[in-house]
């Protein structure tokens, strides 16, 4: 324990300087020893009076003269108060954690920086940085500083707690801020009370707000104090006469920087940039088109696609496979809506011969183009709406124009034209040599493949229709045709092919050509012996092999050159029949035995048919009418080089009946057209695109179409709208709807401003009717 | 997937695209919102049969069949709808029912973009994620050895000089004998770069240039954007915003009349004329704008009629030889506003960049030159010159720059530095590590488009149909349908927010450089990298 209070320590020892550790030691043992009041002449050294801790819990004084160094009073201690008799260097009270240090002149920079707690009197000005890091910890009372003239640059950087009071008395400051350049950046908290001239200060972290008058109260008996400190207190008067020149600074809340005034984009937009532009801004003055902002998802003309309903815009596959154009669909609609009728007589329009062609002799293109068949799915069996055809109706031809056209050859072609001529009003004349009219279909085909009655019947139909010549057995002559050419409006030629092809091999002649041959057998007027031997096996030569068998024949071999091109009934009936068939091989000869082949094997035959083709008789042609190969020649119209005459069937090139007839059709269309002085119009429509059929809704174990009324409903409808209402019910956005139109018909109709161009009609619609297309462009 | 009847050789499955859409039918509400939102129709409603045989336990009675149809979402694998993977599906989707993912395996549909004989054409950049700028370090961290700067604390002024800069000596001269001094701009040295209205669309355009002015005009952010090739609006160029626009001429020359008949009402200079020789993103290639894309509003502001396609030519045609082509263009460029607007070229990044240098190091009237690099991206490009074609910016820079030293006009000749800055989203470090390799000024583009109009187009392919005008969100598009899903304002406040945020970052990466006024241009010593090549070709620190 010590004998006195006081005891003095000198920084200068032996006239040398000490060590700012000694003086540490010197000035910690002092406070250990119970000196209460210690005196220090300082030479420099750093840190004096800081961190002193007495056990006693006696305040402790450290009294400073001389020449201190920097940071006096550094982590200063509560209880310990320290008192510099002159200016002080930099840092005073760095990291204060409680002393309270007075500095009767100026300090340096730095002051107060850290400060937690205690209280810092200078009665001077202070450098830079002063009052920096300061903060007030919640258990203590805040830190405080006091500043009797002005502060330096960068005044509370990051300040986060405490006082500070700047009286700007006597300051170096005065004439420019009393608070210098930049206070109060990154300030988080505290309070700076300042009297005097302030340019500026970080108004993103700090504000000036007004002095309450409990702070005011707080204000004049904190520099009541202060001033008695410093020896200054006939000031007081001076300092608060006028509480209007005190100004006080607080940190923003994180809450009041976040809403530092700035235009707001709207604002700017209508206020700054469409002021200065003009309205409707960058370019309002070179577009009317509204550009304010829209959903992705949109409707009416704001839709990128929009949906079509295509009815009947595209012909089904069925009818565009069918070289006669009957609409097949169509037909299967109007059963589905109980219309067989309809439905029936329908096919008289397009053939004379709809049982007996679509029914019987035709291979049924239609059905091989069926939609259905691309899923595996069995086709509609049009051969039974052909069948279901043979009491159909014809329609009332128009009326009579007294146009007269010859037709020069009374098969299916010429037939064809006939029908549809006297269908349109004018007065088709037939020249046929034959007994009767049908041609190949009466003479040639077998009757196992066209029952006679039915054929029969719809031949009637026709003939109590149409006028026909009986020419004489040896046909048409030139001279004989150019009279007739001459004597009608138009002349079509449909003499079909009767000459046979030559086969150039040894006994050629031994062989029988198949048209005589089926000729002959359809009569019963040959007899055909154990073994036949067909050469060619195309469908006339199937035709022929069936025939054989029927006639008693026992084996019957068609032989070919080629992989047989027969398919169809025909080939199906001669197998049936029993035929073989052999290919690839070459006929070297016919002998009196049968056909040599080229191998030299023989195959014995009792007779030889030779089905490899025939070419038509046109010895009766004009120079005026030219020809290719055999055949005469045609434009698209099947018009020939004379243009009064035009040319179908077999004589312009090798086809089926179904082919013959449709170009009669055509031919009778443009006759049509051209009789009445009109352009020919041929239905220009496009085959739908089997993608957009969707075959999925189809039961895919169906085997077979039982009837009509089965086919009927399995129809895909391709391209026309079986008004199943699909769309009606998916349609998101429910914009679809049925409208049913006056005379009964019906269409569906889309509400645009319901519609966001999903498509799902399109991809949904089971007939392919819908499409999604895009939106007419805007701008 | 339509179920596949015959085989071609370009038919594809869902599992050949590089994106497949998957689609939950359970959570499928069937809205339609997908497919009417999908910018490629990569996918529609689709009809489905489903089958279930009905067999009793036991076998008791006949089994049977039922068939069931049902609707679902399909994806569609025609090569020219292929997804994009561009996820608006799943953007509009209420149940979260849609999305597309990257197929596991290089997709197939690479082999089958050249329909007819087509080369593949693509919008977006170089689908390569690698970047030299990534892997560059800031190693030089002043804490005690230089004045060390607070990036939120100090106060910092970040501009750059844009103008030739005339020597102290020369400066001299010109103030006593009263000589031509060259225009220098103090601007922002991140600038938006030349993106034209018709490759943007027009809300996404004026996005930018309200964003810019409002940069300017309420943060006192002198940040400039270039025009690129498609003309200017006749009523920015007589408004006071042409001060913070660069006006870009190219091999096109749209929009230039325009500009001319506009000259007599200017209120402002426009900040610097850009001449465009090249493209970091398609170098040697010229830009073709789609004649579906030039509508009467595109027509306009380019001075064409509508309804044609519009071809810049990869040279300028109306000069035939680099005398020509730079130094008249450049000289006729200065005296179009009386010598007092910089002129400089854009050039890609290319090993011939020294000699165009060189060449400018000898024209007074020359005010820079900008080198954009292959990382650079575009609106439309063959996909071959995107992938193959240029030159890394960050070595053509360093070239430049050292060229300019060893010249000793590094003060006087800005070079900007563009193409691909910030292509992994890091703007702020890119741009600094190329100022540091001598850039005194950056231009990014396509960093901007995903940052202020949302573009998803990424280093991996995805979306990148910038070219066939169907933007999914409304960025590359002039047709109104799609561009006004995008607001202006939007656009405007994000490129603000863009700025502000890059000028914070900026700020962090100078601090420590004891860098608050002047831009560390070439200061490479506080560079470094880990790779022992790149770091010697560079000239900068080998660091690991």
């Amino acid at each position: 324990m010590a004998q006195h209070d006081s005891i003095f320590i000198a920084g200068m020892e032996d006239d040398r300087r000490i060590e700012s550790r000694i003086l540490e030691e010197r000035i910690q043992r002092a406070v250990a020893e119970g000196y209460h009041r210690i005196e220090v002449q300082a030479h420099g050294q750093h840190g004096i009076g800081g961190r002193l801790w007495n056990t006693d819990g006696k305040p402790v004084k450290v009294e400073i003269r001389g020449f201190p160094g920097q940071r006096i009073g550094s982590m200063g201690a509560p209880g310990t108060t320290i008192e510099v008799h002159g200016s002080a260097s930099d840092d005073v009270g760095w990291l204060n954690a409680g002393a309270t240090i007075i500095v009767h002149g100026d300090a340096t920079n730095g002051v107060a920086n850290a400060m937690a707690q205690g209280r810092i009197y200078v009665a001077g000005d202070i450098g830079a940085r002063g009052m920096t890091m300061t903060k007030q910890n919640p258990r203590f009372e805040p830190p405080e500083l006091w500043v009797l003239g002005g502060v330096g640059d960068s005044f509370a950087e990051f300040m986060a707690g405490g006082v500070a009071v700047v009286c700007g008395h006597g300051s170096h400051y005065r004439r420019n801020s009393i608070l210098g350049t930049r206070p109060c950046v990154g300030m988080v908290g505290g309070k700076i009370f300042f009297h005097g001239h302030q340019k500026s200060y970080s108004e993103a972290d700090a504000k000036i707000v007004r002095i309450t008058d409990e702070e005011w109260e707080w204000l004049r008996k904190g520099l009541k104090d202060f001033l008695q400190v410093a020896g200054k207190e006939y000031i007081f008067e001076e300092l608060t006469h006028d509480r209007s020149t005190w100004q006080l600074i607080t940190a923003r809340a994180p809450s009041e920087k976040l809403s530092i005034r700035r235009s707001t984009m709207r604002q700017f937009h209508t206020e700054v940039w469409d002021r200065e532009l003009g309205a409707g801004g960058l370019i309002g003055d070179l577009t009317n088109l509204d550009r304010g902002q829209i959903p992705v998802i949109t409707t009416g003309d704001l839709r990128r696609f929009v949906p079509s309903w295509e009815n009947h815009k595209y012909l089904p596959p069925c009818q565009a496979s069918c070289p006669t154009g009957i609409p097949v669909q169509k037909r299967w609609e109007l059963i589905r809506k109980g219309e067989l009728d309809k439905a029936v007589n329908l096919s008289l329009e397009y053939t004379p011969f709809p049982a007996t062609v679509c029914g019987h002799l035709c291979p049924n293109l239609c059905m091989e183009g069926c939609t259905r068949g691309k899923a595996n799915l069995v086709p509609v069996d049009t051969a039974l709406l052909g069948r279901a055809s043979l009491d159909a109706v014809e329609p009332e031809p128009l009326q009579p124009t007294g146009k007269k056209v010859a037709i020069i050859g009374g098969g299916p072609a010429g037939l064809s034209v006939a029908w549809q001529l006297w269908l349109k009003g004018h007065e088709p004349v037939i020249h046929d040599r034959a007994e009767d009219l049908g041609g190949k279909i009466r003479s040639v085909i077998p009757f196992s493949r066209i029952p006679k009655d039915v054929f029969e019947h719809e031949l009637k139909r026709l003939r109590d229709r149409v006028a026909w010549v009986k020419l004489d057995e040896g046909g048409v002559t030139e001279e004989l045709f150019m009279d007739i050419r001459d004597r009608y409006e138009y002349t079509v030629i449909a003499v079909g092919a009767q000459n046979p092809r030559e086969l150039r091999v040894k006994g050629y002649d031994r062989a029988m050509p198949a048209l005589d041959f089926l000729r002959s057998a359809k009569r019963n007027r040959i007899g055909v012996g154990e073994r036949v031997v067909i050469i060619g096996a195309g469908n006339v030569g199937c035709d022929a092999a069936t025939e054989a068998y029927r006639l008693g024949a026992k084996e019957v071999t068609l032989i070919d050159i080629q992989k047989p091109a027969s398919f169809g009934k025909e080939r199906a009936a001669a197998e049936a029949a029993g035929a073989r068939f052999v290919w690839p091989v070459k006929t070297e000869a016919i002998t009196k035995k049968g056909v040599v082949l080229s191998d030299g094997t023989e195959i014995p035959a009792n007779l030889v048919v030779a089905s490899i083709g025939d070419r038509p008789d046109l010895s009766f042609l004009p120079d005026s009418i030219d020809t290719q190969g055999g055949f005469i020649r045609v434009g698209d119209d099947y018009r020939t080089s004379d243009p009064r005459v035009f040319a179908i069937g077999d004589s312009v090139r090798p086809g089926l009946i179904t082919d013959a007839i449709g170009a009669g059709r055509k031919v009778a269309s443009a006759i049509d057209a051209a009789l009445r002085g009109q352009q020919e119009t041929h239905d220009q429509l496009s085959v739908i695109d089997t993608a957009r059929i969707h075959l999925e809704y189809y039961d895919p174990s169906v085997k077979e179409l039982p009837d009509i009324h089965a086919c009927s409903v399995q129809c895909a409808s391709c391209g026309g709208c079986r008004d199943c209402g699909l769309c009606e019910t998916l349609c998101p956005g429910s914009a679809i709807s049925r409208k049913t139109l006056e005379g009964g018909g019906f269409e569906y109709v889309v509400d645009a401003d319901r519609c966001i161009g999903c498509g799902f009609c399109a991809g949904a619609c089971p007939c392919g009717i819908w499409e999604l297309r895009e939106n007419v462009p805007i701008g | 997937m339509e179920p596949v009847g015959n085989l071609h050789p370009s038919t594809l499955s869902t599992r050949d695209l590089p994106w497949r859409v998957l689609w939950k039918r359970e959570k499928c509400t069937l809205c339609g919102r997908c497919t009417a939102a999908c910018p490629v129709r990569a996918i529609g409603l689709g009809v489905h049969r489903k089958r279930t045989m009905e067999v009793s336990v036991g076998l008791a009675t006949k089994p049977s069949n039922l068939y069931q149809v049902y609707h679902g979402i399909d994806q569609v694998t025609d090569p020219a709808r292929a997804c994009i993977g561009c996820g608006l599906c799943t953007q509009v989707c209420p149940n979260g029912a849609i999305m597309a993912l990257r197929s596991d395996e290089a997709d197939k549909l690479r082999f089958h973009v050249n329909k007819g004989g087509e080369p593949r054409r693509r919008g977006g950049r170089r689908n390569d994620p690698g970047s030299v700028l990534d892997r560059i370090k800031f190693v030089r961290i002043s804490m005690l050895t230089d004045p060390a700067l607070d990036a939120g604390r100090h106060e910092f002024e970040v501009r750059t000089l844009l103008g030739r800069i005339l020597s102290p000596e020369e400066s001299l001269r010109a103030q006593r004998e009263n000589l031509w001094i060259p225009p220098v701009r103090e601007i922002y040295p991140l600038m938006v770069g030349g993106m034209s209205f018709g490759a943007l669309s027009p809300n996404m355009w004026e996005g930018l240039q309200m964003g810019v002015a409002y940069l300017n005009e309420e943060l006192g952010m002198p940040v400039r954007m270039c025009t690129g090739e498609g003309g200017c609006p006749p009523r920015l160029l007589r408004s006071r915003f042409l001060k913070y626009v660069i006006l870009q001429i190219a091999s096109g020359y749209f929009g230039w009349d325009e500009i001319i008949h506009a000259l007599p009402e200017m209120k402002e200079d426009p900040c610097a004329i850009e001449i465009k020789y090249g493209q970091g993103a398609k170098p040697g290639d010229g830009g073709l704008l789609m004649w579906y894309k030039v509508n009467k509003l595109i027509a306009a502001i380019r001075g064409v009629p509508t309804g044609v396609s519009l071809p810049s030519p990869p040279t300028h045609q109306t000069k035939y030889s680099i005398e020509e082509s730079v130094a008249k263009m450049i000289q006729s460029m200065c005296m179009a506003w009386g010598f007092r607007v910089p002129v400089y070229p854009k050039i890609s990044a290319t090993t011939t960049t020294l000699a165009v240098l060189n060449n400018l190091a000898r024209n007074p009237y020359a005010a820079g030159l900008a080198i954009d690099g292959e990382d650079g991206g575009t609106g439309a490009a063959y996909n071959v010159s995107m992938n193959h074609m240029g030159h890394p910016i960050a070595s053509n820079i360093r070239d430049a720059y050292l060229n300019l030293v060893k010249i000793g006009k590094q003060n006087e000749i800005p070079i900007l530095a563009g193409g691909g800055v910030g292509k992994n989203g890091n703007l702020a470090a890119n741009a600094a590590a190329l100022i540091m390799l001598g850039a005194s000024g950056i231009q990014a583009g396509k960093y901007i488009m995903q940052a202020c109009g949302g573009c998803v187009g990424s280093e991996a392919d995805r979306c990148n149909i910038c070219n066939i005008g169907l933007c999914p969100k409304g960025i590359t598009s002039q047709d109104p349908r799609i561009y006004r899903r995008l607001d202006p304002e939007d656009v405007a406040q994000r490129l603000v927010d863009v700025f502000v945020s890059f000028d914070a970052e900026l700020k962090k990466i100078l601090a420590p450089l004891g860098r608050s006024t002047s831009l560390p241009i070439g200061m490479a010593d506080a560079l470094g990298i880990d790779d022992r090549n790149a770091a010697e070709r560079l000239g900068i620190r080998y660091v690991v």
